[in-house]
């Protein structure tokens, strides 16, 4: 490496430009709150225990298409669905003419450490999707499950093959067992039954892990590079926003928590056909709805090897995939797949109506 | 500001903030020394040296050296005291593990970041042009440092030793609860215990309902609204609250 003056003198330079820039986001950020969160409007239609049920208000004339019930994980917060208006999964949808249903799991807490998994796909998800067959008279909708909630969105529709008519599965872990898969490897040696005989798992262990998976870049790398946004406030509100939802994790449910590390992480149940769910085998070859499997090229928590084997183990016969050049999140709130993603599902609807 | 200037070495406070600074780098530059030999004693000493006037205040207090695992090792807890001694033995014993391996963990971590050194020095060296801004040259220790970090991560040994601090830590809340819960006994406080079983009665009773619910047609037991009264809640209102964060040590 060349340590010539003219170099020396170029570093400290850009080094003291760096210094101000610092100054300047501090200075924006010192008078910034939170930043609001989830902005389309909604209204809750159905509520039981910590789970809500909204309906999004329609932003455009309805596409005619059947219902969209976005089922996300439980371990985060589903407002990284609609962060900001322009940076909104959700609110891309509703633009296309969708009938946008959520289902929020909220914060489970010391009530909840008793409900299995069981209690929340074949309990609050059927109960959910019931309640929109009947309130819209219908007996099909469209199933979209994120992340965790596409694992437990697949289970559903291989118990309820005939209320699902299209299935959309966004970075969702089918096989937990692949070489790619980091967190899967942690998990294998965990005594879960240990870590949840104490009660919850509590979402600040579970940001400790997924922090762990890339700490430089996570912990180091992304604040030093806030420097870079010289004070910008627009910039620093989308940073605080994703800052206010990486933290936000809720508890996990023990018992519920348990049985999806053993049944899925540990001994990979879903696709070697050995889950059942309220005494039901779940069989993925039951999911016959036309399916879309979205997954990201650059996820480090869900690699694409973990999501791209459903295509042959389900019943389908009209199955896409769609692999983006993004991250795990970044898939929702990317510049380009932003607009990208939410385009292509409800292209792919179309074609389906 | 005196004449003398703060960190002068007539000024009393300064004199000792620069002896300190000075001892503290020697410190850094041993370590540091350590992990380039790549010795097994790499780690520094538990506990740390900015420990070590506690320990002599230990020590005069007349309780250096005291280690009830120690004192009559493999001993059966006796007397009316035996079942918190058992529960404090074994918290012990859990914190002397968890230390061991939080070491290793340490130390591990440590090999990492030498990894990383060294790749980052072989990149720097076979490039000919300086990194143009301090932020390439970081970013470049970045993907080193983060490099590194994923082939070691990867490693069954490195999930083994993660996956043990984990366990460690469950076994130890879980010793933590026995203690707590025969506290709230003795106080008349209601015991995680009590409130386990009020949960899953309640939980069953609402399946109950559920099921009764079910057999007769009528709406199951939750709070349900037609759009348009949904629409007049405010918002806010119907979102599920953030728990407040409870102290978890």
């Amino acid at each position: 490496m060349s340590t010539a003056p003219d170099s020396l003198a170029e570093m400290l330079q850009s080094a003291a430009a760096m210094q101000e820039s610092g100054r300047a986001v501090l200075r924006t950020l010192l008078g910034m709150g939170d930043g609001e969160v989830g902005t389309s409007e909604k209204h809750c239609v159905h509520s039981e225990d910590k789970i809500r049920l909204y309906r999004y208000s329609p932003l455009a004339r309805s596409a005619n298409l059947k219902p969209v019930l976005i089922c996300y994980a439980m371990v985060n917060r589903p407002y990284l669905l609609d962060l900001q208006p322009d940076r909104s999964f959700i609110r891309e949808l509703l633009l296309a003419g969708l009938d946008v249903y959520l289902l929020d799991w909220g914060y489970p807490d010391g009530a909840d450490r008793f409900s299995n998994f069981d209690a929340y796909v074949d309990g609050y998800l059927r109960r959910c999707v019931e309640f929109i067959l009947k309130e819209q008279a219908l007996d099909s909708l469209t199933l979209l499950g994120v992340c965790q909630g596409g694992t437990m969105s697949l289970c559903y529709a291989a118990l309820e093959p005939k209320q699902i008519a299209q299935l959309i599965i966004m970075v969702t872990p089918v096989d937990f067992k692949t070489p790619e898969n980091l967190l899967s490897k942690w998990a294998q040696h965990i005594d879960v039954d240990l870590l949840t005989q104490s009660g919850n798992v509590s979402g600040d262990f579970l940001n400790l892990v997924y922090l762990s998976l890339m700490p430089f870049r996570l912990t180091q790398q992304k604040y030093v590079n806030l420097l870079q946004l010289q004070g910008d406030r627009v910039q620093l509100e989308n940073f605080m926003r994703m800052e206010k939802w990486i933290f936000d994790s809720p508890d996990q449910p023990a018992t519920a928590f348990r049985e999806f590390i053993q049944w899925f992480f540990q001994e990979n149940r879903l696709i070697r056909d050995e889950l059942a769910l309220a005494g039901r085998p779940v069989r993925l070859k039951n999911v016959t709805a036309p399916v879309l499997n979205i997954f990201a090229s650059k996820d480090h928590l869900v690699p694409p090897s973990a999501s791209i084997p459903v295509g042959a183990h389900i019943g389908a016969k009209d199955y896409q995939s769609l692999e983006v050049d993004a991250g795990h999140i970044g898939l929702y709130v990317g510049g380009k797949t932003r607009k990208s993603v939410p385009a292509a599902v409800a292209a792919w609807l179309q074609k389906r109506r | 500001m005196s004449a003398q200037g703060p960190f002068s070495s007539a000024f009393p406070p300064s004199a000792g903030f620069l002896k300190a600074w000075v001892d503290q780098a020697g410190a850094f530059q041993d370590m540091f020394a350590r992990l380039v030999d790549q010795s097994t004693g790499a780690m520094p000493p538990m506990p740390p040296p900015n420990l070590a006037p506690w320990k002599d205040f230990v020590d005069r207090m007349g309780m250096g050296g005291f280690d009830p695992a120690q004192l009559l090792p493999g001993a059966p807890a006796l007397g009316l005291s035996r079942e918190y001694q058992e529960t404090a033995a074994r918290l012990l014993d859990l914190s002397k593990q968890f230390q061991q391996r939080y070491a290793e963990f340490a130390q591990r971590n440590a090999a990492i970041m030498q990894d990383a050194f060294h790749v980052m020095k072989k990149r720097v060296d076979a490039t000919p042009q300086a990194p143009k801004t301090p932020a390439d040259l970081y970013d470049a220790w970045i993907d080193c440092a983060e490099n590194a970090y994923h082939q070691a991560a990867h490693s069954d040994s490195f999930a083994r030793l993660f996956a043990e601090l984990c366990n460690i830590s469950s076994a130890f809340k879980v010793e933590r609860g026995k203690l707590t819960e025969q506290i709230a006994r003795h106080l008349d406080l209601p015991s995680r215990a009590e409130v386990d079983t009020l949960h899953r009665q309640v939980r069953a009773l609402y399946e109950a309902m559920r099921a009764a619910a079910a057999n007769t047609g009528a709406a199951p037991s939750s709070t349900t609204g037609s759009a348009a009264s949904g629409r007049d809640q405010h918002r806010a209102s119907k979102a599920p609250r953030k728990p407040r964060k409870r102290a978890r040590k």
